[in-house]
């Protein structure tokens, strides 16, 4: 089979959410010989980032988006053991989690699911997170981004609370602050001095695209 | 008119003197910080204690909050009895589960080993103690966590959506024992005397799973808990959180008597793609907690101008809401 079209049935597959076939096509790539980094950008996340478009369109939803990851995620399994050392230092790296007093985390979990697919290192604080603990990490793990969320308007302005954090110690520019959920709106990150607000995941890892020229 | 009488006529599509006020309770919390003080009950005992639980339920009818009465004051009860350990939360933190009992769809034949009553009975006594002591005058709200998120509070959601499509029918059993499980509670609440069921399900929303999940999932096991209570002769609320643009061809074949929405759906709208249908809410309880009285007052006018019929906050009520600011959607309606 020609590589293309062994690229083309991989990220097909993705986005029929068809994880043994994945397994098996992604096992096949490597008898072949191809390149695993190949695969991964031509076929695996070619076939995640369909998946983004339909989310965006409103054809595909959460429990969508849920399997093909985990396709992806089978497959990356697969590819990844062949790859020689990659330099991951060269990574953007995002720092998420759901604000403390909420546990509500499907949305950040789906931004969590598409930034890796997007091919961002994530580190993922949970949900109900202390709110130094975004700035700690952020520093230690060296981030370029802070996402933060909330499905309640009461814990909404912890998030203003963060960005206070950055501010006082002089750190703010170093990262781009997003921020989302349900209650969330672009007024509102105007207002405390967040970079974007943004609707839903795939905005979210557009954005972020966008604002690092990736 | 009697506010009982007044939700009665509401719910069943005629005309009152006037709208309705409600806060049903469960996920669509009423009390408040200022209210446990002025009350002398708090959580998170009331959460574990009837009478408790029925004199905080009572102080928000009595202080002008809302013209009925609602119990439990969280999501828990129903995850708990099914064997999902519960930390109880404290005077500010709702109560939430904590361990998860399953790690498939698969495994739903466990949860009738681990069935046990939990607070329950608590509840139903509450509700009992509530319809004693109001004499009937005022309506009685049980409150039931929705299928869904009963579902996921057991086993962790984001394998519980994956398995929806991947082990649909162990999924489609899973559910159907959870639904159960929950028409037993319910018909237990409205045997104590629960004039009025309302149902939310947070995690069931057609935003979350899209419209061909939300009427597999969402759609089909509320109208099995709707149709045995509606056979009871009560009333039937269901709120459903998030935007509703995909989903409203859906939502109409809801059979409660009551839709009730989330602050982010315009009236208008959902007046609009729902036609014929009784609807409430949904007043901002971002406003409710940290706006003024007078802007509380608007919204609430506002509401009911375009299609509320029964004024209520459009979710949970955040702990430091001020008093003025939950009173003032009764006074605003009042006057309408």
């Amino acid at each position: 089979m020609e590589k293309e079209l062994l690229f083309k049935e991989i990220s097909d597959n993705v986005v029929e959410m068809e994880e043994d076939i994945v397994e098996e096509l992604c096992e096949k790539s490597l008898e072949m010989g191809i390149d695993p980094t190949e695969t991964i950008n031509k076929g695996l996340i070619d076939g995640m980032d369909r998946v983004s478009v339909l989310y965006e369109d409103g054809e595909y939803f959460l429990p969508e988006v849920l399997t093909a990851s985990y396709a992806l995620n089978v497959g990356i399994d697969v590819l990844k053991p062949h790859i020689k050392q990659e330099e991951s230092s060269k990574r953007v790296k995002v720092v998420i989690g759901v604000v403390e007093g909420d546990t509500h985390d499907i949305g950040k979990n789906l931004v969590k699911i598409m930034s890796e697919s997007g091919g961002f290192e994530v580190y993922d604080l949970g949900r109900d997170v202390p709110l130094d603990e975004f700035v700690t990490v952020a520093e230690e793990k060296e981030c370029d981004f802070i996402c933060m969320s909330t499905l309640m308007t009461t814990t909404m302005p912890g998030m203003r609370t963060v960005i206070e954090k950055l501010n006082e110690k002089n750190i703010r520019d170093k990262y781009k602050v997003l921020i989302g959920g349900g209650p969330v709106s672009q007024k509102f990150a105007d207002e405390i001095g967040a970079d974007a607000y943004t609707v839903d995941a795939a905005a979210c890892v557009k954005k972020m695209k966008e604002l690092k020229g990736v | 008119m009697g506010p009982k009488e007044r939700l009665k006529l509401i719910m069943d599509g005629k005309q009152a003197d006037r709208p309705a006020c409600i806060c049903p309770g469960g996920m669509m919390n009423m009390v408040t910080a200022e209210l446990m003080q002025v009350a002398g009950v708090w959580l998170p005992e009331a959460h574990s204690d009837a009478r408790k639980m029925a004199d905080l339920a009572k102080a928000v009818y009595d202080h002008g909050c809302f013209e009925n009465v609602g119990v439990p004051f969280c999501m828990t009860v129903e995850a708990e009895s099914m064997g999902a350990p519960v930390d109880m939360g404290s005077n500010v933190i709702e109560p939430r589960v904590i361990g998860y009992v399953m790690e498939s769809v698969s495994e739903y034949e466990k949860l009738t080993v681990m069935q046990k009553p939990g607070r329950i009975p608590t509840v139903v006594e509450a509700i009992r103690m509530l319809k004693e002591e109001l004499q009937g005058k005022v309506p009685v709200v049980g409150n039931l966590t929705g299928p869904i998120s009963t579902a996921g509070s057991l086993m962790e959601p984001m394998i519980f959506y994956r398995e929806l499509r991947k082990k649909n029918t162990d999924a489609h059993a899973f559910l159907q024992y959870v639904t159960d499980c929950l028409i037993e509670f319910g018909m237990a609440q409205i045997r104590a005397g629960a004039d009025v069921i309302a149902i939310s399900d947070p995690s069931g929303t057609g935003e979350i799973l899209g419209p061909k999940y939300f009427e597999e999932f969402a759609v089909k096991y509320l109208n099995q808990m709707i149709e045995e209570f509606r056979a009871e002769g009560v009333g039937t609320i269901v709120h459903i959180c998030g935007q509703m643009n995909p989903v409203y061809k859906q939502a109409a074949e809801i059979k409660s008597h009551v839709l009730s929405f989330d602050s982010m759906v315009p009236m208008q709208e959902a007046k609009a793609n729902l036609p014929g249908r009784v609807l409430m809410g949904n007043v901002s309880t971002y406003a409710l907690e940290f706006g003024s009285p007078e802007k509380v007052a608007s919204l609430t006018k506002y509401c009911a101008e375009n299609g509320s019929s029964i004024l209520s906050p459009a979710c949970g009520l955040g702990m430091k809401s001020p008093l003025k600011n939950v009173q003032a959607i009764l006074e605003a309606v009042k006057w309408l």
